[in-house]
């Protein structure tokens, strides 16, 4: 089993990255929609899953980049390459200078003052005329799906292998005192607030350049879409559903979603919101810990994993 | 014998509380330091401040000769002072070896990023400790006496200089506190000074070099164990004032 799983990622990855080849454009379209999202899920990992703060700031990140490819492709007439590279030093200015304050907050205090951020920053962006105030950019359009869809594969690949060298590395190791315990991990010699505002950051860069694909990709951005605090619910939601703290939860989590909540709403469309809620609910109650720890132990125990589960929650 | 750490005068206050009042002692290199007293004497204060977890609101501490002002907590962990908390602090997640492995990872001396070096040291030290059979389980699953060892055993892997033990016996059948006091010695045999806070009266007595009691803040008493233990202000703070 062990000795199989290289192999089956490898055959995973052949299979992703040959969608646009063998896909409908319709499959490519919601396979890039898909990935973005994964990579958003697993960049929340690295501060949400392993360093235990429930940000609720990463789509600032994601606007952050945005606005980044959007700033220098339409009002400098850069190329897209520098408006990822001018959105993800957005994101990390921004990390850096607002992560110090901000995370010495701890569990709830620090998710409030996060979904703060995002509505702070529609507010500012809509009134910074470099930014297109709240008229929003029109990027120059670029027909060409499957270099998106090849792109955020790759950026998806790379922020699992970063969350990959997070289990075994001295890093890594820091970030999962600090969740379990932070006062014991300081006594124990982890720099917590260097290493807090670093994960932030980290897990910001993988958010601005998914929002910065994304922004190329859809060609339009005002401060409302960019901004949007929902896009941040769904991160956790998809990486906490595949098991946060894992390196495959978050992406399985939000593949699924993604293909749960497509066919939900192209086969029962009106009250699809309604079902996605469902499935939501059911998750949280039955397996709290995610898909990931449903593998790992539902395996045993069975059917009594989840009346464990509802026992454990009192619910 | 030189002195590792100074503690100078030092105090700290809560808004109108002061835990810790006007306190100076020092510790001698190899050598084990009792600290008694009632509850709510200030003890686990007093191991905050040299921890670096809590400032002093007066006075300084200096340690190898350096003074701690400023100094954050995880800066004196890898300066080499180690310690257990009274109210275990495992990381319930991580597997018993783990937990032990940031200690090396991070601790004193702990600068390399190696982990697998940094798992030969967790496991070296839970078997000093006595938890070599248990290091593939999680954390949480470890019952009382064994998250005492695994305190120890994360605090032994920093490789510290100092190290501080809040009540690292308490609520231990008498043999295992037998067991733990060897420990202690045996850890003090490495080079290394401890410092022992303890309400089991036969085992800090047996343990401790020097003995030092704290009383509402206050340093009442400082010096050999049995020289300490029937002072009579001592025993006035434990056992209330004889009516005559």
């Amino acid at each position: 089993m062990k000795r199989l799983r290289p192999l089956a990622v490898a055959a995973g990855l052949v299979l992703l990255a040959g969608v646009p080849w063998y896909g409908s454009d319709v499959l490519v379209q919601f396979g890039i929609n898909a990935l973005l999202l994964a990579v958003l899920a697993q960049g929340w990992n690295i501060i949400g899953g392993f360093t235990g703060y429930p940000s609720f700031g990463n789509s600032v990140f994601y606007g952050l980049g945005s606005y980044g490819v959007a700033i220098v492709m339409v009002q400098w007439h850069g190329s897209f390459a520098l408006g990822l590279a001018f959105g993800v030093a957005l994101a990390v200015v921004f990390a850096f200078v607002l992560g110090a304050p901000i995370l010495r907050l701890r569990g709830h205090y620090f998710a409030i003052a996060t979904l703060g951020l995002a509505q702070v920053m529609a507010a500012i962006i809509a009134n910074v005329p470099l930014a297109g105030q709240n008229i929003g950019l029109v990027l120059p359009p670029l027909n060409d799906d499957r270099m998106f869809y090849e792109l955020a594969l790759t950026l998806l690949i790379a922020a699992t292998a970063t969350v990959y060298w997070l289990t075994r590395s001295r890093f890594g190791f820091g970030l999962i005192a600090i969740r379990e315990n932070e006062e014991g991990a300081a006594v124990m010699g982890v720099d917590t607030t260097r290493y807090k505002v670093l994960a932030f950051t980290l897990s910001g860069t993988f958010s601005a350049l998914a929002g910065g694909i994304h922004a190329y990709w859809i060609t339009f951005l005002d401060p409302e879409s960019a901004f949007d605090i929902s896009l941040n619910v769904k991160m956790i939601i998809m990486a906490v559903f595949g098991g946060a703290g894992t390196v495959f939860g978050p992406i399985v989590g939000a593949l699924s979603l993604s293909g749960i909540s497509e066919l939900l709403s192209s086969e029962v469309t009106r009250v699809a919101g309604l079902f996605f809620g469902i499935v939501i609910v059911a998750a949280v109650v039955l397996m709290p810990r995610g898909l990931a720890d449903l593998a790992r132990r539902g395996r045993r125990a069975g059917w009594r994993y989840f009346i464990e589960n509802i026992r454990a929650n009192r619910l | 014998m030189n002195a590792l750490l100074e503690v100078d005068r030092v105090t700290r206050r809560f808004s109108g509380l002061t835990a810790v009042n006007d306190v100076s002692f020092t510790i001698g290199e190899s050598e084990i330091l009792g600290l008694i007293g009632p509850n709510g004497a200030g003890k686990t204060t007093l191991v905050s401040l040299i921890s670096g977890t809590l400032e002093p609101s007066v006075g300084g501490i200096r340690f190898q000769g350096q003074a701690l002002t400023g100094v954050p907590a995880y800066r004196r962990a890898r300066l080499g002072i180690g310690r257990t908390f009274q109210i275990m602090q495992p990381f319930p997640g991580l597997s018993v070896l783990d937990n032990v492995a940031v200690g090396a990872l991070f601790g004193h001396g702990g600068a390399s990023g190696n982990l697998a070096s940094a798992r030969d040291k967790a496991r070296s030290a839970l078997e000093f400790v006595g938890l070599g059979k248990f290091i593939s389980q999680r954390a949480e699953s470890l019952g009382g006496p064994g998250r005492k060892r695994l305190e120890l055993a994360k605090a032994l892997a920093m490789q510290p200089t100092l190290l501080l033990c809040d009540e690292v016996m308490a609520g231990l059948t008498p043999v295992e506190v037998d067991e733990v006091v060897a420990l202690l010695r045996r850890v003090r045999d490495r080079g290394i000074s401890v410092l022992v806070i303890e309400h089991v009266m036969k085992a800090i007595r047996e343990l401790s070099d020097r003995l030092l009691v704290l009383h509402h803040g206050e340093k009442i008493a400082d010096g050999k164990p049995d020289a300490v233990l029937s002072d009579t202000t001592v025993i006035e703070a434990y056992l209330g004032r004889r009516r005559s």
